[in-house]
């Protein structure tokens, strides 16, 4: 693929968000699966309860820890929250490649303005949610 | 209610939002907060969590189909995420010290206003291309599609500063309120940088999952994005949305609009009335 055609950042960038969706659907789905199994018939409203005094406010495994213990014994909820987690990162994921894309291009402006989108977004996403300040 | 029963519902519901969502460059928040909250009495932070994946599962699913297509333009996209990222950032910067409930009302009064330029030109196909100058002819911001009856339809962006000023609002908003803010930013693309309709809604699409990924960090360590909702919803999404790109792709423009200015019409009125507690 000659990466310097214009058609072809539309390609790369097409097939990073449907292997993303699909990846994740995937998860997603076969956590899905796994829950119903366990829990179909079960009352939702114990699933659903929300404590506004503690975080996380839910009790399912969202931190770290939680989670990839949750994966180790294969809890469905973890497995779901994993797919969650893989959809999150596929607009990441093309705003990187873009990147270099931009790059193959000789785009300059655009490597930096990407760049800068990327920078940003990582800013927010991953260290905005453990400072005080943005309520994290 | 059998979490069986739950989830079904949301499953199904969620189809219907992703064709929405993805038809007019929304994030299908709209369709899935009052559903989650009024229909089914779930507490609204679980709502927003919900709401924020269902925005990037929207985007994701349909952008895959409008960027091969060509319809969305990675250029605009990517100059106009700058503004909604830095905006998202200040938002959740700021969220401590704003009154949502204020903030809900403004915003929906904002939306309902924006109906009237918006019905104003609301046979429009599609817009005289102006001149190319400034700096959207620095940062080209101009592009070409093919329309469904196989002609070349040729734009450019006018005003990408006001454009920019526009998205600034948007991330805010979505930093704020956890929504996708799509319709602010197809506004911002139609009423300032005078895109036609499908290459606004299709860039906005593409970058709501952007800007919904800037806060969703938050939501998700707080513990607000709970899996029994959010897997029924993220997989009605994936599917209604990839549904929806096909059919926007053979959509006229008017018809794209006529849809939008509904949905935002209803968008605005649900803001109004949730923050005067109705």
């Amino acid at each position: 693929m000659n990466l310097s055609d214009p058609d072809s950042m539309n390609t790369v960038i097409s097939k990073v968000l449907r292997y993303g969706v699909l990846l994740s659907g995937a998860v997603i789905v076969v956590g899905t699966a796994l829950l119903a199994a366990h829990a179909a018939f079960s009352q939702s409203g114990s699933f659903l309860t929300y404590n506004p005094n503690q975080v996380p406010h839910g009790s399912f495994p969202v931190t770290f820890n939680s989670l990839t213990a949750g994966l180790a014994s294969g809890a469905p909820m973890a497995i779901i929250e994993l797919g969650v987690l893989l959809l999150l990162a596929t607009p990441v994921s093309r705003v990187l490649f873009s990147i270099f894309l931009f790059a193959a291009e000789h785009n300059r402006t655009y490597v930096y303005i990407t760049l800068t989108v990327l920078a940003l977004l990582l800013f927010s996403m991953l260290v905005t949610p453990y400072i005080p300040i943005f309520g994290g | 209610m059998l979490v069986l029963e739950l989830m079904v519902i949301l499953f199904l519901a969620s189809i219907v939002a992703g064709v929405i969502g993805s038809l007019v460059g929304l994030g299908g928040g709209v369709v899935v907060i009052p559903m989650l909250t009024i229909g089914l009495g779930v507490n609204i932070h679980y709502a927003i969590g919900a709401s924020i994946v269902s925005v990037i599962a929207t985007s994701s699913g349909a952008a895959a189909t409008y960027v091969k297509d060509k319809m969305t333009n990675l250029r605009v996209g990517m100059f106009l995420e700058l503004g909604t990222t830095a905006g998202a950032i200040t938002g959740a910067l700021i969220a401590t010290y704003v009154n949502s409930v204020a903030l809900e009302l403004i915003f929906g009064v904002i939306l309902l206003v924006s109906l009237l330029p918006l019905v104003r030109k609301i046979g429009e196909d599609i817009p005289v291309p102006p001149e190319l100058t400034g700096l959207s002819k620095k940062l080209k911001l101009t592009g070409s599609y093919v329309e469904t009856d196989g002609s070349t339809v040729n734009y450019n962006a006018t005003r990408p500063a006001e454009g920019l000023a526009g998205m600034v609002v948007a991330g805010l908003i979505s930093g704020l309120l956890g929504i996708g803010s799509g319709t602010f930013k197809v506004l911002s693309m139609d009423l300032a940088m005078k895109l036609p309709m499908k290459v606004s809604t299709t860039t906005s699409n593409f970058m709501i999952g952007v800007t919904a990924a800037a806060s969703a960090g938050i939501y998700f360590v707080r513990g607000d994005v709970n899996p029994i909702i959010v897997a029924p919803v993220a997989i009605g999404i994936l599917i209604g949305a990839s549904m929806g790109a096909r059919v926007l792709t053979r959509a006229r423009n008017p018809t794209v609009r006529k849809i939008f200015a509904l949905v935002l019409a209803i968008a605005g009125l649900e803001m109004v009335l949730r923050a005067l507690g109705i």
